[in-house]
């Protein structure tokens, strides 16, 4: 059976969390560059969606923030509109930025 | 029953009361009907209208034409084997026309 990791519909779901945990600064830029490239159109939602499902076992390793972030950039990636030498030459600078 | 306003949906299959089941299919690629709800049997409780295909639209098609999408309701105890709670218990659902068969 094809079922994609979102669908858990009827599964144990074992305890679930209900503390808020608020949300990092990267989770809030990401959370924004998501909505803005919804907004205008880059992506849509069901794109973002399938990407996720797509990360297969990923999925269930990743954090909400970083499953969506992941889901992205593969899609990002998928459509051509950066490749992989920009996002690494990018995340090269930022680090150096941050002397990290 | 409250037919959907704003979006006639004229040729559909299906109107309000007709039995439905849910295809029992598991074809590959991004589905939006849940595998919980696959072959079981409700009834149409409203017509919502006609929308984009998002099982198109997630890989970057249009979605055109659009499909018809339905509110179906379904007894708990024909969802659930081991549903514990009131025998009219009921869950609702939106499933696409595609994904829709008499019953």
């Amino acid at each position: 059976m094809n079922r994609n990791p979102a669908d858990i519909g009827g599964e144990d779901a074992g305890r679930i969390d209900t503390v808020d945990h608020g949300m990092k600064f990267w989770e809030k830029q990401a959370n924004a560059l998501r909505g803005t490239l919804v907004g205008r159109k880059v992506v849509r939602l069901d794109e973002l969606r399938r990407s996720a499902e797509e990360l297969g076992s990923r999925y269930y390793e990743l954090a909400y923030f970083e499953r969506t972030t992941e889901a992205l950039r593969n899609l990002l990636l998928e459509k051509g509109l950066l490749t992989e030498a920009e996002l690494q030459g990018k995340m090269a600078e930022v680090r150096g930025r941050y002397d990290a | 029953m409250t037919p959907s306003a704003y979006t006639p949906a004229p040729g559909r299959r299906f109107g309000v009361g007709d039995r439905v089941r849910v295809k029992a299919a598991h074809p590959p690629g991004h589905r939006r009907t849940p595998a919980y709800i696959r072959g079981k049997v409700g009834a149409i409780e409203r017509v919502c209208g006609m929308f984009p295909n998002p099982e198109e639209l997630a890989y970057g098609f249009d979605g055109e034409p659009k499909h018809v999408l339905y509110r179906v309701r379904f007894s708990q105890t024909e969802v659930w084997a081991q549903y514990e709670g009131k025998a009219d218990d009921c869950i609702e659902l939106e499933v696409y026309e595609h994904w829709l068969e008499p019953a």
